[in-house]
């Protein structure tokens, strides 16, 4: 068995006039404060209204959206998945009669309450068809009525994706 | 009375409080900013008035106002109401009391009469300072105890034992300058530090007495309450300390009143050590016989200093949105800057062409000796803010300790060894 010997410090002269210590420490905060007086452009801060963020993953789960097909019509087939997985009860559907021949089933009413959602993303989990997404970005969300928060089926069908359609 | 007397007098005070109340605001900016380069962020820089930031300082004003009409609540558990209210117009007025000897420019010669450029004209000096220092303690003590609040009650017996363990070592620091310079007088200290010390050296009080120095700086935090010595504050373990209960004004007063010590102090310290109102090797003479050269020089100075200042406002002044009306801003402060220019050069051309009398030397010596003391003082201050955003606190021993055990020894030592050698010498 090796004896590891820890140097012990704090105990020489130099440690303990203190002010050796304190003027390194004084001339590391200079240092930033003169590198940032020079030019603040090397502070990384962003001004956030005016610079929105560029760094939000493609994983990030945002504002819902619901997805189109390939001749621009709703996705969705109404089969109650995404609210049946809902912890939070937010999403609202009910199914109507499709009558244009390219499925048996679409949602007359879809409305998602922003207030009661959790973001846990169960609902992008859930859907059968990719029909509803969270890839929106949208982390900001105000409005100045509660109903104002319940999105409807046309303002989840106009949200876009963050990064633009796969 | 006479009409100049009077002039002097009224300008003396609004320096004063120019310096100390008009400060407050300008160094809550100042720690605000400076915290922010210091750990890489922005700080307060988005308030404007029409567009105008002045670089985050129109924020300062927005939180007096802010503190000013907020609720001035009071909890029922608080029955001593009269101290209660009593305590921070204590501090505050202390702190303020504290600036009014110090000497912002040499004695003032018009004509026969001569002024002392200071709030107060009085020749108390240093004692003036210490005795109102002193005080300021008090209303910690007070409001602390008074909040019936364990925490305050906390923060005020922590600045009890703060009080004694430093202000010992200060006075007895304050001994050996005394010793030294051979005057409380705050001018005649100065006037002496205008000497030259081997012919090259200005003789600063921190190039005489070091240790003094040294010992006054690390005592001066703890006079004004400011990290490391911040104990009675505390907010990471005693809430806010002795201003838990305040609010409002209330604690306005305990919040300018920091600053305004801080700046006292800062006064004190650019007095005592670092030559007061003279430029280093330009003593109140020296600058009167060569008053064209120094003309001369601010002409040339002036405009290189405004260029680099104004290239830098370019650069860094710029907000992200291009049409905010804060991009305004840049093109006013340089206009500002060249009329500054003009009118400083105008008036100093004046003078080089049409010659300048006596008094009106006086007068502009003042005014350099006034501009020199105010930035030392904002330097000083600077410091104060430096070393906040550097350093941890003390624990409450360990201040202890350093007073007790080191400081005080040291500064007997300091007392003794000044003595020997100005008895040696026979200064």
């Amino acid at each position: 068995m090796g004896i590891k010997i820890v140097p012990r410090y704090g105990k020489s002269l130099k440690d303990r006039l203190y002010l050796p210590a304190i003027f390194s420490g004084m001339k590391t905060t200079m240092s930033h404060f003169a590198k940032n007086l020079k030019d603040t452009s090397n502070i990384k801060t962003e001004c956030y209204p005016e610079m929105q963020p560029t760094d939000i993953t493609s994983r990030y789960r945002g504002v819902h959206r619901l997805t189109h097909r390939d001749d621009g019509s709703i996705r969705c087939v109404a089969c109650f998945m995404c609210a049946t997985a809902c912890p939070s009860d937010c999403i609202f559907i009910e199914a109507t009669e499709r009558e244009d021949g390219i499925d048996e089933k679409m949602p007359s009413l879809f409305n998602i309450d922003l207030l009661e959602c959790v973001f846990c993303g169960g609902c992008a989990e859930a859907c059968p068809c990719d029909a509803i997404r969270m890839d929106t970005g949208i982390f900001s969300f105000v409005a100045t009525k509660r109903e104002d928060f319940v999105l409807n089926r046309e303002k989840l069908l106009a949200n876009k994706a963050f990064r633009g359609e796969l | 009375m006479n009409t100049i007397l009077v002039v002097v007098i009224v300008i003396n005070i609004i320096l004063a409080l120019l310096f100390s109340l008009g400060a407050a605001p300008i160094l809550v900016w100042v720690e605000r900013r400076v915290a922010g380069f210091i750990q890489d962020r922005l700080g307060p820089n988005r308030c404007n008035i029409n567009g105008f930031r002045l670089g985050g300082l129109i924020q300062s004003f927005a939180d007096m106002l802010k503190l000013v009409f907020k609720e001035d609540f009071k909890a029922k558990a608080i029955k001593e109401k009269f101290v209660f209210t009593l305590a921070p117009v204590i501090v505050f007025v202390s702190a303020f009391l504290s600036y009014m000897v110090m000497p912002f420019a040499d004695n003032l010669v018009i004509g026969s009469q001569t002024f002392i450029m200071q709030g107060l004209p009085i020749n108390l000096g240093a004692l003036w300072f210490l005795a109102f220092a002193g005080l300021s303690i008090y209303g910690i003590i007070l409001g602390g105890w008074s909040s019936n609040n364990k925490y305050s009650l906390l923060g005020s017996i922590r600045a009890g034992a703060q009080v004694i363990s430093y202000e010992a070592s200060m006075t007895l620091a304050l001994v050996s300058l005394l010793v030294t310079y051979g005057s409380i007088n705050l001018v005649d200290m100065v006037n002496f530090q205008s000497k030259l010390l081997f012919g090259f050296i200005p003789a600063w009080g921190i190039v005489i007495q070091p240790l003094a120095a040294v010992i006054f700086i690390v005592t001066a935090f703890a006079e004004a309450n400011r990290t490391p010595f911040d104990i009675a504050e505390g907010e990471s373990e005693i809430v806010g300390g002795y201003h838990t209960e305040y609010s409002a004004m209330k604690f306005g007063l305990f919040f300018v009143g920091e600053y305004v010590a801080m700046s006292a102090s800062s006064a004190l310290i650019v007095t005592l050590f670092f030559g007061g109102y003279n430029l280093p090797w330009l003593g109140t003479d020296t600058l009167k016989e060569n008053f064209h050269t120094v003309m001369l020089a601010i002409i040339v100075i002036l405009p290189l200093l405004s260029l680099l200042f104004g290239r830098w406002i370019v650069k860094n002044n710029v907000w992200p949105s291009k049409d905010d009306k804060r991009n305004n801003e840049s093109k006013w402060l340089i206009r500002v800057l060249i009329l500054i220019n003009i009118v400083v050069i105008g008036i100093l051309g004046c003078f080089l062409i049409n010659g300048i009398t006596e008094t009106t030397t006086n007068i502009a010596v003042a005014i350099i000796q006034i501009a020199t003391f105010a930035i030392k003082l904002l330097l000083m201050n600077f410091v104060f803010v430096w070393v906040r955003w550097t350093l941890p606190r003390f624990r409450y021993d360990q201040l202890q300790n350093l007073g007790w055990k080191i400081l005080l020894p040291l500064s007997i030592a300091n007392i003794f060894l000044t003595a020997l050698v100005v008895v040696g010498l026979g200064v």
